[in-house]
């Protein structure tokens, strides 16, 4: 049952060239749904028009049933958070989250209990009496966040809230945010172009390419079973190659340089026939012969760098003509090195197939 | 260490002439002479009690007051609607409003004398209040428009989702954080006005002789040591001016918010 729903939202400021184009998506709920994209890609507009603080060139948004589209930022229900945390200078730490609480008219009283509940919730009781600049960047946003759930909004929007923090911090706020999500339960909308963040909090990843939505699934699903090309570059590291589709031999697909590989038949058959994307995952890519498992798909290829992770190894290849990266967890046996030349290969199980679209 | 000692000269240099006065106001000597024979504090009550003084003295400070008034109610909405908007013949607009800037001031008093004088507005206090709130208003339209193009619109729109409409979020949000930046630019436009002498000479007339108007006729006609006590207190009032926000802002945890 959708909770919140975007129809067919576009947004144009120069009346040519759509920023937003036709995004549509019902969001469950309490759902934690993430817009992932590159810069300019209109996540940001659309989570601004969410907001109100755009208004849509065409299309709606409904809440719960009721439409709005028109209604001003201050008539929405709906909490935000920025980027730059947006705190008021002026204000003390507990001014700050009781802000909304005042301007809907919450009695005093009411106001001093849910304002030291929330900053208990995201753990700053102690510095109620701060001014913002006082505070760290991972402290600001903690506030920032306090005053956009202060007021139980129908829904939370969150645009980059991390983006200004550093890595450690980053990786704490995203266990912090999703400790949130599940306490309130409040329908979080984030955006980010972040893909890990998106990866490791949201229930489902809308990816946006230049307006549009390219795919809306969990994140397992965005990952594994990418529904364009763009996806499934945009999101991890990847292995893509092009091919032909058998036609008369059922799993089998051409492709382009480097022969003939077995695929999932089932996969195949849904394909019909035609040009298609090949996405294999490094981490799909395997070591074949010497000992290794024996794959239906193994190319030889040239080692040209191999870069350590520590808990695994990105090996990157040449196999003619076709870089091709294998990520290995753990150390690597004596054969990889630089310059030396092994087979790889994975099972027909590992590879996705994406139809390619007409030329 | 060389770098230091000239630029204490520098400041030694700009800053005696100014000094010199202060010593003077308080000197027995009936005319300027420096060093003084001998100090005494009669020119200041001379000043004090002397309405030929006095009265340009708070002409001076209604005017200022008035043209500081005039020109904040002209420049703060100026300054938003173009730093917010995007309208064609953006950089005339500009030009314009800095325009007083940039014509010689006995131009533009000419031009004011000419103006006001239809008006029937010359030797009064509107008329130097409007001609003294014009030429403060590229001033503090720079200062102001500094400062909202600083601002976080974010702020705003925090605001706004928090369920502040237009008004209230101006109220308590795009006012409060402007505030230093305004109240730097309305010091301007008093300061502008209170030491400004070429219009005022043309036009104050002698229902609203200002003090600088007052003082240049009496350095003329009279050289009465009295100027150097205005010159005292003008220069006291200013080192005031320019102090209180400095120190009002070094505390600003004791301000209460709006």
């Amino acid at each position: 049952m959708a909770y919140l729903r975007l129809d067919r939202l576009t947004k144009s400021y120069d009346g040519h060239v759509n920023a937003v184009d036709g995004i549509g998506v019902d969001i469950a709920r309490g759902e934690f749904l993430t817009f992932l994209g590159p810069s300019g890609s209109g996540k940001t507009t659309t989570l601004m028009m969410i907001a109100g603080f755009e208004e849509p060139t065409s299309g709606g948004i409904e809440l719960a049933g009721e439409d709005l589209t028109r209604r001003k930022p201050y008539e929405r229900n709906i909490g935000v958070v920025f980027q730059n945390y947006a705190l008021f200078p002026h204000m003390t730490v507990a001014r700050n989250v009781a802000f909304p609480l005042r301007m809907r008219g919450f009695p005093r009283a009411r106001q001093a209990t849910r304002v030291r509940e929330i900053l208990s919730l995201v753990g700053l009781g102690e510095y109620r009496d701060r001014y913002p600049r006082e505070l760290s960047g991972g402290q600001q946003q903690r506030v920032a966040l306090a005053r956009g759930l202060v007021f139980n909004p129908d829904v939370l929007l969150l645009d980059e809230p991390l983006g200004a923090l550093d890595k450690s911090l980053r990786e704490q706020m995203q266990v912090e945010l999703k400790r949130i999500h599940r306490e309130v339960g409040v329908t979080m909308v984030y955006v980010t172009h972040d893909q890990t963040e998106a990866m490791t909090m949201s229930d489902r990843i809308a990816v946006f390419d230049h307006g549009r939505l390219a795919q809306v699934a969990p994140p397992l699903e965005v990952y594994h079973r990418p529904l364009t090309r763009f996806v499934g570059e945009f999101i991890g590291d990847s292995n893509f190659f092009t091919g032909t589709v058998d036609a008369t031999r059922p799993g089998r697909i051409e492709l382009d340089g480097l022969g003939p590989i077995q695929v999932d038949v089932e996969a195949c058959r849904r394909l019909g026939g035609g040009r298609v994307d090949v996405l294999v995952r490094p981490e799909g890519v395997q070591l074949a012969g010497a000992g290794g498992p024996t794959l239906p798909n193994s190319i030889s290829m040239k080692i040209t760098v191999i870069v350590n992770y520590g808990d695994s190894v990105l090996v990157i290849g040449d196999a003619r003509g076709h870089p091709v990266r294998m990520r290995l967890a753990g150390a690597p046996p004596d054969v990889v090195r630089e310059g030396a030349t092994v087979t790889v290969g994975w099972s027909p199980a590992d590879a996705h197939l994406i139809p390619r679209a007409a030329p | 260490m060389l770098a230091l000692i000239l630029a204490l000269l520098a400041g030694l240099f700009l800053i005696a002439p100014i000094l010199v006065v202060i010593p003077m106001s308080f000197s027995t000597a009936i005319s300027f002479q420096f060093p003084p024979p001998g100090y005494w504090i009669g020119y200041y009550r001379k000043f004090f009690t002397s309405e030929a003084w006095l009265e340009p003295a708070l002409n001076s400070l209604i005017i200022a007051l008035g043209a500081m008034a005039l020109t904040m109610l002209l420049v703060i909405p100026a300054a938003f609607g173009y730093v917010r908007y995007r309208f064609r013949g953006k950089p005339l607009v500009n030009l314009l409003i800095l325009s007083p800037l940039i014509v010689p001031h006995v131009v533009s008093a000419l031009a004011y004398y000419g103006f006001l004088g239809r008006a029937g507005l010359t030797g009064t206090h509107l008329g130097v209040i409007v001609a003294h709130g014009m030429l403060a208003v590229p001033v503090a339209f720079l200062v102001i428009s500094a400062t909202l193009k600083g601002f976080d619109r974010n702020l705003e729109r925090a605001a706004m989702s928090a369920g502040a409409g237009p008004l209230r979020t101006f109220v308590h949000v795009t006012l409060p954080v402007l505030r230093p930046g305004m109240l730097v630019g309305a010091l301007f436009a008093f300061l502008s006005s209170f030491n400004e002498a070429v219009v005022a000479l043309f036009i104050a007339g002698r229902g609203a002789a200002t003090l600088p108007k007052k003082m240049y006729e009496s350095i003329r006609l009279e050289s009465d040591p009295v100027i150097a006590v205005v010159s005292t207190l003008l220069v006291g009032a200013v080192v005031l001016g320019v102090l209180i926000p400095l120190v009002v802002r070094r505390r600003p945890a004791t301000r209460p918010d709006a």
